[in-house]
């Protein structure tokens, strides 16, 4: 929550509008029982009507103050809670921008858009209540002591000695239950779980005949979410009625002391009658806390998963005062590189090779072997943690990042297009391109073809009814993309996985033809049998580089590999 | 004492409908009162007790409406003579009323909540075990999304709703006509001089939800594009970053962020109003109480006592006033959850068996379709006369393109659905007379996304027979290829698997799934072959364990590699729905139709033969 206050100073006239506005509304609240005594014993018991007409008016006219204040407090509060869920919003954005593939399995795409939609909802609901009703309560029950004090100092230490005690076993209570609810979270979430494997493994739980042990695991989850559910139930169930007893017999006591001070006149009717509605006030203020309690630690747990995005290391890439942007050619060399994740295990593990610009290198290996964390360094998306990466002998560290970026173009693994039409998608290559350069672009990515054919051409928009497009196309489209900025780099993780035979020989000849340096990550050898260098990656390290015919002579792995595919190709 | 429970209550209701948003219309209901009967109908056993609880609220209402009077009447007493025996019997009254008002109003909900939470459990249980009879049809009719919310959201609300909305609205009503009555029996003139803060109250609140409604709605449409662009933005955040698209894509967010946040700011500053109007109708009835309940009182017309009440009683019945509305809409939008949920409860499960079914003991494997049609809905068929025989031990391969009808065949076979015309025969009898239990019980299936279940790798492997001891599930893990990388686990065959699959590669998924499959050991094989693109060396590990699990049973599969279709004994080629070509895989290339098409033009390609 300290991370979420810290965005207030911003709103710092707001807030202390808003809050001034509350004490206003809650002194003329401590006044009415005040005056009602005035009232009683100056007007009704000294039968002086004038008394009771103009205080009585002034109790009207103070409630309508009182109504102006809450009123315009709304108009603030909402200014400032509105702004920080704004600000909240725009850092959390921000934030993510700078993420690594690597936040984005911590967090998960979902998980970061709840972060800023539900989360965000939620503090400013805390806020909001913070600046209205949250101070209030414990503010009443102090002001209200401290006035029942002025009315009548005997019957007040009366209250002075219950209200703690009361308070403290309702929060005793209170944090007890939250506990308890978050024990029946877990148990919902366990039967959730069950429920999902379910609804998605229903095929395979009637194929193997498992209905029975299904519904034995769900009733066992669903028994245990039930009893936890109503332990948690049960317990707060006791406070509202137990604190509620205590304060009726504290509104008694007050009255039977009274009655005998009375008699000896040391206290007055109006008196007792604004001290018990003091008491009164205080026991309605009472049942505000378990909703608050349960809204704060609620929002609470909100400003926390915010916060952990927020201060979510993303490890600024490297830079220099006099960064260099030299021409770019395309070369590049790794020398000696490792990279790791904090004090995570080693994802590479010296890695070196080098490049002239204008080649083709391939890319081999399993999955988990460091491909794309290889890919990953090249644009900076990740920085080595040892060794150095050259482009055109300038060590990468002295360059500009943004400007190697606007020489390297990625097509990622998973075609991934915004919604917007088809050259638009394309144009995020290259801001302001021509048509005709998108044109070109779309040819070489062997696409025009098929964009030509839609009823709308390159003004088609993505993400319609009616129109979807296959994982090929989506493909070929983000190679048009990578391409339509004219790359000294090129780099494609597996990105030609969904593309027939033909197409990916015709784009790979087109590939060749370029001007630039390309990286190839493929999973089939025909893929990338013509490249210049093939680098064989497995578990971090290069463990075989060279031609396609070289490693076949000489590399075992490459060898079986090739066997397997092989064996596979009919014709 | 029963109003402060209310205050919690009605603060309640302000997040509740904050979230909702306020003059969003009533939650639509079919037909209310068949819903409540099936509801009252899972209750079973604890009819009586509900009663009781109702009979408790009618009581605990009453008390609320004591505790007030008694208290204006012992101020009386007290001003008239400070010291009588009267006091001390008031005081020993009054005490009784507030102990049996808490006592009351804990144990109805005690109670209530006991009854509501047995009676979700009653229907949780129901309806899982129902899911567990529909035909596979009901779940590719659905999507997985609105389903789940039928089970979780929809049935946490009737939950919330028994849990309090019941008692609250059942008070409420009490309550306010207890005090209105209560109050026009002390003072006529004094009640008619309070009550006219209602009218007050009626307009401001339709003056402020009318614009609520508004705003929340707006409100709502740009939450939800906000909604839209981040999770497109922050999906493609690799692409942004490396086209240096940054400053761009902020630039259109904050613009989006900017008019959410001018919409929600509205939203919530006039919801804000709404306590403020209440409060201040409350403090209003306060001061016409005191003043014009003084003038009164100067004239002999009523006691102070009775204006002590009458602070009391205001509050009393403006609450319940405004929180009615609210609990009523609570009460409706769960009994139109409850029909949602009793939607799926009216769906047929398979059909019946035929009575006469027999459960077979283990089969040799030898299927046989003859003239099969089948069609989900009439007149559009999905398999036309298929006819196939399969030898035991033989691996039959289906190819053809998606929608061919692919899946049905191996459906029907699994006595998914049942046929409409022709007949399937496995070691010779039809399907129709073996029971559904025994026949799956002679299967094994390995889907093409891998489902694993949240819970350790030893128990995955262990669901293909659950009482396989620890030494028979390494077995199968070993043979299955999945026995070393299980073992590189921190924590070995007791590693926890996340059901969405994060922590093993997919290739892994597929092996462990083999291994489930070989564990179960069963007569005939169903196999969905994966087609996303998995490493060589985990494909090679693959193939390896697949032709194991696949030696010596009937297996079907659903073929994406060519080479388990070129290894099949028979290679069926769908297209809509009929078998237009079958063969082995050099017969199909002799005769230079669809399936040498496939194989041609695909050539030097590896998964494409079923695209």
């Amino acid at each position: 929550m300290r991370k979420v206050f810290s965005y207030l100073p911003t709103y710092k006239i707001s807030v202390a509008v808003a809050l001034s506005l509350m004490i206003l509304e809650l002194i003329v609240e401590l006044m009415q029982p005040l005056l009602m005594a005035k009232i009683i014993d100056e007007g009704i018991v000294a039968e002086d009507m004038s008394v009771v007409i103009i205080w009585g008016g002034v109790l009207l006219g103070l409630s309508l103050v009182a109504f102006a204040a809450g009123i315009i407090n709304s108009y603030f509060a909402a200014n400032a809670s509105q702004g920080v869920g704004h600000d909240i919003r725009r850092d959390l954005f921000q934030k993510v921008q700078a993420f690594s593939s690597r936040h984005f399995q911590t967090f998960t795409t979902p998980g970061l858009v709840t972060r800023m939609t539900n989360d965000v909802t939620q503090i400013q609901g805390v806020l909001f209540m913070l600046m209205r009703i949250a101070l209030r309560a414990p503010l009443f029950i102090i002001g209200g002591i401290v006035m029942s004090f002025v009315v009548h100092p005997g019957l007040a230490t009366i209250l002075v000695l219950s209200v703690p005690i009361l308070l403290l076993f309702l929060f005793w209570i209170l944090t007890k239950g939250i506990v308890l609810f978050r024990k029946v979270q877990g148990k919902l979430d366990r039967m959730n779980t069950v429920l999902r494997e379910n609804l998605s493994g229903i095929r395979l739980i009637k194929g193997f005949n498992r209905s029975e042990y299904e519904e034995e695991r769900f009733q066992d989850v669903n028994k245990n979410l039930m009893n936890d559910n109503k332990k948690a139930l049960w317990i707060m169930e006791v406070a509202m009625p137990v604190v509620m007893l205590g304060m009726n017999i504290v509104i008694l006591i007050i009255l039977w002391v009274g009655a005998i001070q009375l008699d000896t006149d040391m206290v007055k009717a109006g008196e007792l009658v604004a001290i018990i509605n003091y008491a009164t006030k205080i026991m309605f203020t009472f049942s505000v806390f378990s909703f608050l309690i349960m809204h704060y630690s609620r929002g609470s747990a909100s400003a926390a998963r915010i916060t952990a995005v927020l201060e979510e290391d993303t490890k600024a890439i490297h830079a220099t005062d006099q960064a260099l942007k030299p021409e770019v050619k395309g070369g590049i060399s790794f020398v000696d590189v490792s990279f790791q994740y904090d004090a995570d295990q080693r994802v590479l593990q010296h890695i070196s090779f080098s490049a002239k610009p204008g080649v083709m290198i391939g890319i081999l290996g399993e999955t988990g072997s460091g491909k794309t964390t290889l890919l990953n360094l090249i644009p900076r998306l990740l920085e080595e943690t040892e060794g150095d990466i050259y482009l055109d002998g300038y060590r990468m560290k002295d360059l500009d990042v943004e400007h190697v970026r606007n020489q390297i173009s990625v097509v990622p693994q998973e075609a991934h297009l915004f919604s917007g039409s088809l050259i638009e998608n394309i144009r995020w290559g290259k801001e302001g391109a021509t048509k005709k350069e998108v044109i070109s672009a779309a040819k070489d990515a062997q696409i025009h073809e098929f964009i030509k054919g839609l009823p709308d051409g390159y003004d088609t928009v993505l993400g319609q009814k009616g129109i979807t497009f296959s994982g090929g196309q989506k493909q070929r489209l983000s190679i048009a993309r990578a391409l339509v900025r004219k790359p000294k780099i090129l780099i494609l993780d597996d990105s030609t996985s969904a593309l027939d035979a033909h197409t990916e020989e015709r784009l790979l000849t087109m590939l060749r033809r370029q001007n630039c340096t390309v990286f190839l990550v493929a999973q089939k050898i025909s893929s990338i049998q013509n490249a210049d260098q093939i680098l064989l990656l497995h578990e971090g390290e290069v463990i075989g580089t060279g031609d396609h015919r070289s490693l076949l002579k000489e590399n075992p792995y490459y060898q079986s590999v090739y066997q397997s595919q092989m064996e596979e190709d009919v014709s | 004492m029963k109003r402060d429970s209310k205050e919690t209550n009605k603060t309640q209701h302000t997040l509740r409908r904050r979230h909702q948003g306020i003059g969003t219309k009533p939650p639509k209901v079919e037909n209310m009162g068949v819903t409540l009967k099936r509801i009252w109908s899972y209750m079973a056993g604890e009819k009586r007790r509900f009663i009781l609880i109702l009979s408790i609220v009618v009581i605990s209402s009453a008390l609320s409406l004591l505790g007030p009077y008694l208290l204006g009447v012992a101020v009386d007493a007290i001003i008239a003579d400070p010291v009588t025996d009267t006091l001390l019997v008031m005081a020993g009254i009054l005490l009784g009323v507030y102990i049996l008002h808490s006592v009351t109003s804990w144990l109805q909900n005690y109670w209530m909540i006991g009854i509501s939470q047995n009676t979700v459990f009653a229907i949780r249980n129901h309806l899982f075990s129902h899911l567990q009879q529909l035909p596979l049809l009901f779940y590719q009719k659905r999507q997985q999304g609105e389903l789940m919310s039928r089970l979780t959201n929809d049935i946490e609300n009737i939950s919330r709703t028994l849990n309090s909305a019941i008692i609250q609205f059942t008070t409420s009503i009490l309550t306010i006509t207890g005090t209105i009555g209560m109050m026009l029996w002390l003072s006529p003139l004094l009640t008619l001089l309070t009550l006219t803060i209602v009218p007050v109250m009626y307009f401001g609140m339709k003056w402020i939800t009318k614009r609520t409604g508004r705003f929340f709605k707006e409100q709502q449409k740009h939450l939800g594009d906000m909604n839209g662009y981040v999770e497109e933005m922050f999906s493609g955040q690799q692409i942004v970053t490396m086209y240096s698209q940054e400053k761009r894509v902020i630039e259109e967010f904050s613009h989006k962020n900017q008019s959410l946040k001018e919409a929600s700011y509205w939203a919530q500053t006039y919801s804000g109003f709404i306590p403020k109007l209440m409060n201040m109708l409350n403090n209003v009835s306060f001061g016409i109480i005191v003043g014009a309940g003084g003038l009164l009182a100067l004239n002999g017309f009523i006691t102070i006592g009775i204006i002590v009440t009458f602070t009391t009683y205001s509050r009393q019945f403006t609450r319940p006033l405004n929180d009615l509305a609210n609990q009523y809409n609570m009460i409706l939008s769960a009994v139109a959850g409850a029909e949602r949920v009793f939607q799926i409860l009216d769906e047929a499960g398979e059909s019946a068996q035929d009575e006469k079914a027999v459960d077979i003991e283990r089969i040799q494997g030898v299927i046989i379709f003859r003239a099969v049609d089948f069609s989900y809905e009439k007149d559009q068929p999905i398999l036309q006369n298929v006819s196939f025989h399969a030898a035991q031990g033989e691996t039959v391969a289906l190819v053809g393109p998606t929608g061919a009808g692919k899946t049905t065949i191996l459906s029907l076979l699994s006595r998914f659905y049942e046929l409409e015309k022709g007949e399937i025969l496995i070691d010779g009898k039809d399907i129709k007379t073996i029971t559904r239990e025994s026949l799956r019980k002679q299967m094994g299936v390995v889907l093409q996304d891998s489902i694993l279940f949240h819970t350790t790798i030893r128990e995955n492997i262990r669901y293909g027979r659950l009482d396989a001891t620890d030494e028979e599930v390494e077995e199968v893990a070993k043979a299955a290829h999945a026995h070393d990388f299980i073992t590189r686990l921190p924590e070995g065959y007791d590693t926890i698997l996340d059901s969405d699959g994060k922590g093993i590669s997919h290739g892994q998924r597929q092996l462990l799934s083999i291994a489930r499959a070989m564990l179960a050991d069963p007569a005939l094989l169903i196999l969905d072959e994966a087609t996303s693109s998995i490493d060589t060396v985990t494909e090679m590990k693959i193939t390896d364990a697949l032709d194991k699990l696949m030696e010596g049973r009937t297996s079907f599969v659903i073929a994406h590699r060519l080479n388990t279709i070129r290894n099949a004994d028979c290679i069926l080629v769908l297209h809509e729905g009929r078998i237009i070509e079958k063969g082995n895989h050099h017969e199909l290339l002799r005769r230079n139709g669809f399936y040498a098409d496939l194989v041609h033009t695909q050539s030097g390609r590896t998964e494409v033969v079923n695209e």
